[in-house]
């Protein structure tokens, strides 16, 4: 799931830019405002774990998958639940793109101050409180997988800390598609918003 | 408030306002700038750190083109205004978000530029929402000549005399931003980078030490050209002159929605503020050195409110009602103000409650707030907002207490039809060309089903629907997981539950709803003067007038 610069031209955006694109392209491509906004919070956790959020995202978006195989909806449920126990109960699902679910379950991690693993598909993630996640394995962010998330009760592995940086990368081709869902939201500015705008207006005063 | 647990003055607590009072559009619509302002802030830090300030690029032609570098140098670290002057033809001139050239384009530069990042600077910072910025860069900003006073200027210092003081302060600006982008947008650096740093931990920080720097800019242009139009006989603008030109402003609907996407950080501001307000009215005593304070910042009012004016029907009314305000305050704090009374200021505020208009009570606030900086100034510090802590929605919450919040801070909402023209008139939307926020006439534009959720009141109303016969243990969660659509007001209510002053108390889309309201809310936070609507969603103001300048700062000495 790390970005590969090979593939085409890499943009560096800001947090609050992959932020404002991910709410966004979500909404654009149908989610609701709810679903749009923990996109968004999702996206900016990928990107400074220095994931391969715009992949991992438009893998969400393009998905055909029902309620329950959604990484995002699934997500946004265990993170909502999280509050309702103390622990961490082991659980074992079909997700699309499980990539996606890392923010989230980072959140019950947080929440119920447990270390976290998430196993899937060769890949093992620990999320700890606090801490970015410590990956084991290739992360792949296409296709299905049966994912098990348990409480990390063996490993004595700190997870590294939050890099300094606040920044993520988006290849060209993934930037373009997001701006394209991004677009489906917008709306032509009407002749009388730019009126009331100011626009009829000359400003050599 | 990320202090709260610190307050060393608890018995303010019975002479706060309710957030029901105080969060109403028609009030926010009359705020003032206050001490607590954002700009005031930087000016007292970096003259109780004392702060240098150089120039150490002016590369400038005779026409007034070329670049400079402006330097202020703190105790830890050093920002550089990045200024580009250019030749701007009139018809290319727009203060609108549409322009594509302006007479100056800036960034704000984490520490002093090099040779190399000038040069990219100078590739990308005239372009604006067109290049590119980088994470050294914390703000990218432009600005226009306010042509007549300008060229009236640079005429009259070339000539050897001094401008004409009337029109100086008819005006008040030599040039006016017309955008300020900070906190990540083009590739800055995003707030995260800086919040830490005391000195841009008060919010807007960076954007303010950039305008402030520009005003320097500004005038700084001004002596140049005329210097290369009027050779050895020509003049500098006057120190007093000088004194009183701040940098205009041109602002859109663009900034209006950021105080209903960042509640947390409304809340700060607002309960900083307020707190403020109840610590005076707490008081038990008129000091002298607070009475002679209080008297002077009610005349610099008096003498502000006579300089203000404006064009615009509302912003007139309420003008007509300032002065009058201020003349009635003037008069009772000379006759009918008990300073013998128990809580002396807040005899005089109740006075003001029971007798002003809320123009005048917001007026008599700052006034108030003007001579207690050593009891209020460290308010400052509890302004900003860890936002992303409190993003997380609370599912093991019950509705039955969803449904109190509701009840106690949504009052306002839940008694609306939404479904009355007059009531859901607006939305608000991301325009296609400048992807900004904008507002359309539901019953009249399209685009409706693509509105952005900030229909705050409409919003909590259909939660409320929602929760009408379900089981007061049920979790938050689990409503969630059959309504989505539900989850915004969930959050909101959630925060607002937490941050009393997080929610503006008004339907945003009904057809009476004054973007200008909005906006003048947050350029009082700022410290924006000389509010001058245009229409009910753009508007002209004014920073750092009367403000020193960097040179003056350098000397010390000057109350900020």
């Amino acid at each position: 799931m790390k970005h590969d610069p090979r593939t085409d031209t890499a943009l560096d955006l800001s947090l609050s830019e992959i932020s404002a694109l991910a709410a966004r392209a979500a909404r654009g491509a149908g989610r609701t405002w709810g679903e749009a906004e923990e996109a968004a919070a999702a996206a900016c956790w990928l990107a400074r774990a220095g994931m391969d959020w715009a992949g991992a995202l438009l893998a969400v978006l393009d998905s055909t998958a029902g309620d329950t195989e959604c990484a995002l909806r699934a997500g946004i449920a265990l993170a909502d639940a999280a509050a309702l126990s103390d622990a961490v109960t082991p659980a074992r699902r079909r997700l699309d793109c499980p990539g996606f679910m890392l923010p989230f379950a980072a959140r019950m991690a947080e929440r119920t101050g447990q270390r976290i693993t998430l196993d899937w598909a060769g890949t093992r993630v620990v999320l700890a409180p606090g801490a970015a996640p410590r990956v084991e394995g290739p992360v792949s962010i296409v296709g299905r997988a049966e994912v098990t998330i348990q409480p990390d009760t063996g490993g004595r592995t700190p997870c590294p800390d939050w890099p300094q940086t606040h920044r993520g990368a988006v290849s060209a081709r993934h930037y373009a598609r997001l701006m394209q869902f991004m677009m489906a939201f917008t709306v032509p500015t009407s002749a009388s918003s730019q009126a009331g705008a100011g626009a009829q207006e000359d400003d050599n005063d | 408030m990320s202090c709260a647990g610190l307050n060393p003055m608890p018995q303010a607590r019975a002479f706060r306002r309710s957030p029901d009072e105080v969060m109403r559009l028609a009030r926010m619509g009359c705020s003032h700038p206050t001490r607590l302002s954002f700009l005031r802030q930087l000016l007292r830090r970096m003259q109780a750190e004392g702060w240098r300030f150089d120039r150490p690029v002016w590369e400038m032609d005779a026409k007034g083109v070329g670049r400079a570098v402006y330097r202020a140098i703190g105790p830890a670290r050093t920002y550089s205004l990045v200024a580009f002057a250019h030749d701007l033809p009139p018809e290319a001139r727009s203060d609108r978000v549409i322009a594509t050239a302006w007479d100056a384009t800036f960034a704000l530069f984490d520490g002093t530029p090099g040779a190399a990042d000038l040069d990219r600077l100078a590739a990308n910072v005239p372009l604006q929402e067109a290049g590119r910025v980088s994470r050294r860069e914390l703000s990218l900003s432009r600005a226009n000549r306010s042509v007549r006073l300008f060229d009236h200027v640079v005429e009259r210092l070339a000539a050897g005399a001094q401008p004409d003081a009337a029109m100086l302060l008819e005006t008040g600006y030599l040039m006016r931003t017309t955008a300020v982008y900070g906190a990540g947008k083009f590739g800055a650096a995003d707030r995260a980078v800086i919040g830490a740093r005391p000195e841009m931990r008060a919010p807007f920080q960076a954007e303010m030490l950039s305008v402030w720097l520009t005003r320097a800019f500004t005038v700084d242009l001004v002596d140049h050209l005329a210097r290369a139009k009027g050779g050895a006989r020509a003049a500098r603008l006057a120190p007093a002159l000088k004194r009183g030109l701040g940098v205009g402003n041109s602002t859109g609907l663009g900034m209006a929605p950021f105080l209903i996407r960042h509640p947390v950080l409304l809340n700060n501001w607002m309960l900083a503020r307020e707190e403020a307000l109840a610590r005076v009215r707490a008081q038990t005593r008129v000091g002298a050195a607070e009475r002679a304070g209080f008297r002077s910042a009610l005349e610099t009012a008096r003498e502000n409110a006579a300089l203000w004016t404006s064009a615009h029907d509302i912003q007139r009314a309420k003008l007509a009602d300032l002065r009058d305000s201020l003349d009635r305050i003037a008069a009772h704090v000379a006759q009918g103000w008990d300073r013998n009374a128990a809580h002396p200021w807040d005899d005089l505020w109740r006075w003001g409650q029971e007798t002003l208009p809320l123009e005048g009570q917001e007026a008599l606030l700052a006034a108030m707030l003007e001579p207690h900086g050593a009891l209020i100034d460290g308010l400052g510090d509890c302004m900003d907002a860890d936002e992303d802590t409190q993003f997380p929605i609370n599912g093991a919450m019950k509705l039955g207490e969803l449904r109190s919040i509701l009840q106690a801070h949504y009052a306002w909402a839940l008694g609306i039809d939404y479904t009355a023209r007059a009531q859901c008139a607006r939305f608000w939307y991301v325009s296609e060309d400048k992807l900004e926020p904008r507002l359309g006439a539901r019953h009249d534009e399209p685009g409706a089903e693509r509105e952005l959720p900030l229909d705050t009141g409409r919003q909590a109303a259909a939660l409320w629907q929602a929760l009408q016969g379900q089981p007061d243990d049920l979790p938050v969660a689990h409503l969630l997981l059959a309504h989505p659509e539900h989850r915004p007001a969930v959050r909101r209510a959630q925060i607002t539950a937490r941050h009393p002053f997080a929610e503006i108390r008004d339907n945003l889309i009904a057809a009476e709803m004054l973007p200008i309201d909005i906006l003048r809310c947050k350029l009082a936070f700022f410290g924006a003067t000389r509010f001058d609507p245009r229409s009910d969603r753009w508007v002209r103001i004014s920073l750092f007038q009367d403000a020193p300048y960097p040179e003056d700062l350098n000397g010390g000495g000057h109350e900020a």
